[in-house]
């Protein structure tokens, strides 16, 4: 409007940030929350469904079998024994990570009848949709487990890391979420580039490959590049499918020094997402 | 630039404005989209949309056990008000302090989920307004009850009728022991039964020492329940104070732009069928003004008022009578006061001139009233010129003490009190524990 308006504004525009610490706070405070927004989901997927839960488990089984079916009947895998539950290894842990991103993607813009109307702590949301996909994953786990004494496969003395091994997953979906969920707020094409980046990376992931088929190097540029390694700093699902996969099929305990990366890029993207979604929360009223 | 809660010492302030402006930058496009954020990194001129100063420089203290009221029209920034105060909307600038929860009329059931049952939804509600399970499980009996919904309560929502969706809505929202309650003027809850109860349950919030935030575009019923008041126009403070003042001023300001947008009260744009007469004379101009000698349109019960006539005779003719007639919005005819019951004669001869009705103390109550002006012959009754419920006249219930119905008729009460004899005129108790009764006698 008038020149002299927007100059008094901008004096004035010294922003005083509540802590991080004191966003924690509120979070745990709503913990309640996030419980009851996370049994909605859950309840609501299952809507009208005869099976409801069980859907959960029936979903990996029936994935167990056409890839079983597939790769010793149509076109055996001679070099991985038990290759379906090498594949269930990666596939479970892809689909927590893709399910979870979606879902907290859409959970600002699908609530935003509740945003506009109620304040609570808006990373509630994404959190909830995380939890959600978190469960329905455990769940999964259990088929996988099922398979996994039905074949004799032999879990590593180190299986009580799995639930370390979940707990960074959940930081780096968290992380991701929070990330997606902002920006689509304020463009929706997000939705339309989040559809391809994932099935992108999907195959960038060796989910259904073993990641020692990627060659250690590669002459690219004149440059010898060692794709194998390249793979695990850029992405950190395809350190994660490892782990799982040291942990689950190959009973072997994973490397500490690579544990501890993945562990540590995982918490750096959720930090990272977390302050990305405080700093543009603030105007998800208006956007919505 | 921020909202704070609970740690600010603002003494008895509940809510707590300070120099509050909110911006927001209207687009033409509601949605962006990389490409257009794109493109805009080419087109830098196009960057910064126009802003719209939704809320200006907004101060003001709601303190414990008040009921503040907020009056404006459409488009003022009541909402946007609303909106900062609930922390759905972070301020541009100022401060913002909020102590205590609110619990918003506004948005009832917000947040249901139709394939959650009525009581699964209960429990979300709450935590979304920040109870525990177990605070909602405390209260879920008195919820169920409230709400009227019995055999429901176990029914996924998307069954519900409209009506029992925001029943529950208010069910919850006012069993979350809110310190402050966000009320809208137009409470559309349900049936008329559940809106008695609405109402009276708001009322009892009150009187417990609840706060009150109340929002209208309609002043009567913020002059009858509020304390305090501001008048809210194009996002800034007009007025601030006692309800009656600041109503008044709003409602003559509403009067005046009306005037201003369609031109004076000019006669040939009333309506047509509003107005009606042979024209022989005509009332050329009706006027309201208070003893200041300002027009205005509404005014407070007991105030002093003159009604103006202006006219002119275009033919000559006998004798005109002028007389006005005020009709009470819902059509009850209250009055109708002219020129020949007062024995005023008046020349029928050409010209200009100008009839005045003065009354000295205004004896309507509260509401909304219109006025109609006529001139007809003194002997036969033929009508020159009928202006048929033009004129609205606004009432606030200003010095009255009297309350209920239409016009306060200033009488005085005295009691003659008997010894408690067995003898005496029985009064039955009963009667006087009637409370319809107890009440027209408060």
């Amino acid at each position: 409007m008038e020149r002299s308006d927007l100059t008094a504004r901008s004096h004035k525009a010294i922003r005083r940030r509540t802590s991080l610490v004191e966003h924690l706070v509120e979070l745990y405070g709503r913990r309640e929350l996030i419980f009851n927004l996370v049994v909605r989901e859950l309840k609501a997927r299952y809507k009208n469904s005869v099976l409801g839960f069980v859907w959960s488990l029936l979903n990996p089984l029936g994935m167990m079998l056409v890839f079983t079916f597939v790769f010793t009947v149509m076109m055996p895998n001679r070099q991985l024994r038990n290759f379906p539950i090498f594949f269930l290894c990666g596939f479970l842990p892809w689909q927590y990570f893709t399910s979870g991103v979606t879902s907290s993607m859409f959970s600002l813009i699908n609530n935003s009848n509740l945003l506009k109307k109620v304040y609570f702590p808006r990373e509630v949301l994404p959190t909830a949709s995380v939890l959600a996909a978190l469960v329905n994953f455990l769940l999964a786990l259990l088929v996988l487990f099922g398979a996994l004494l039905v074949t004799g496969t032999r879990l590593s003395p180190y299986i009580w890391l799995l639930p370390v091994v979940i707990l960074i997953q959940t930081c780096f979906v968290l992380g991701v979420g929070f990330f997606i969920s902002t920006l689509n707020v304020f463009y929706r094409d997000t939705a339309m580039i989040m559809d391809v980046a994932l099935q992108a990376w999907f195959f960038l992931t060796p989910v259904f490959y073993p990641i020692e088929m990627l060659p250690a190097s590669h002459q690219f540029l004149g440059l010898t590049w060692d794709i194998r390694r390249l793979m695990y700093i850029l992405n950190p699902m395809a350190s994660l499918t490892a782990a799982y996969r040291d942990l689950l099929y190959w009973g072997y305990r994973t490397n500490m020094d690579f544990f501890l990366r993945t562990a540590a890029t995982s918490a750096i993207v959720l930090i990272l997402g977390y302050l990305f979604f405080l700093r543009f929360s603030r105007r998800f009223g208006e956007e919505l | 630039m921020r909202h704070r809660n609970g740690v600010q010492h603002t003494g008895d302030a509940l809510i707590h404005l300070d120099h509050v402006s909110k911006v927001f930058a209207v687009r033409h496009e509601a949605q962006d989209s990389f490409q257009s954020s794109f493109i805009r990194l080419f087109r830098r001129e196009n960057r910064r949309a126009k802003p719209l100063w939704a809320i200006r420089d907004v101060s003001f203290e709601v303190k414990r056990g008040d009921c503040f009221g907020v009056i404006g029209p459409n488009g003022s920034g009541k909402s946007t008000l609303l909106k900062l105060i609930t922390r759905i909307l972070e301020p541009t600038e100022g401060d913002i302090a909020v102590r205590g929860r609110i619990a918003s009329l506004l948005e009832l059931g917000a947040g249901f989920h139709p394939d959650l049952t009525g009581r699964e939804n209960i429990y979300l509600n709450g935590s979304v307004y920040g109870m525990t399970r177990k605070q909602m499980q405390q209260r879920m009996h008195a919820i169920i009850d409230y709400a009227e919904l019995g055999d429901f309560m176990d029914v996924p929502i998307r069954h519900y009728s409209s009506g029992m969706h925001v029943r529950l809505g208010f069910a919850v929202a006012i069993h979350t022991d809110p310190d402050i309650l966000l009320v809208d003027e137009v409470l559309a809850v349900g049936d008329l039964a559940f809106q008695r109860k609405c109402l009276d349950s708001i009322q009892q919030f009150r009187s417990q020492g609840g706060t009150l935030l109340f929002v209208s575009h309609d002043s009567g019923t913020i002059e009858a329940l509020c304390n305090r008041a501001i008048w809210l126009d194009h996002g800034r403070i007009r007025a601030e104070g006692a309800p009656l003042d600041v109503v008044m001023s709003y409602m003559n300001r509403v009067s005046e732009e009306a005037e201003e947008k369609g031109g004076s009260r000019a006669m040939a744009e009333l309506e047509e069928g509003r107005r009606w007469g042979n024209g022989r004379v005509q009332v050329t101009q009706v006027e309201m003004v208070d003893k200041s000698g300002r027009s205005r349109s509404a005014f407070a019960g007991g105030e002093s008022l003159d009604i103006r006539l202006s006219y002119e005779v275009m033919e000559e003719i006998d004798e005109p009578v002028f007389g006005i007639g005020i009709h009470h919005q819902n059509g009850v005819h209250v009055c109708g006061p002219n020129t020949q019951f007062d024995g005023l004669r008046i020349p029928g001869h050409r010209g200009r001139g100008q009839v005045v009705y003065h009354i000295q103390e205004l004896p309507l109550l509260e509401g909304a009233y219109v006025m109609s002006v006529a001139a007809v012959d003194a002997g036969d009754g033929e009508v020159y010129d009928y202006h048929d419920r033009a004129y609205p006249l606004r009432v606030l219930s200003g010095r009255h003490r009297e309350r209920y119905g239409i016009i306060a008729l200033g009488g005085s009460w005295s009691a003659v009190t008997n010894e408690p004899d067995d003898d005496g005129p029985y009064t039955d108790p009963a009667r006087l524990a009637d409370p319809e009764i107890m009440s027209e006698a408060r």
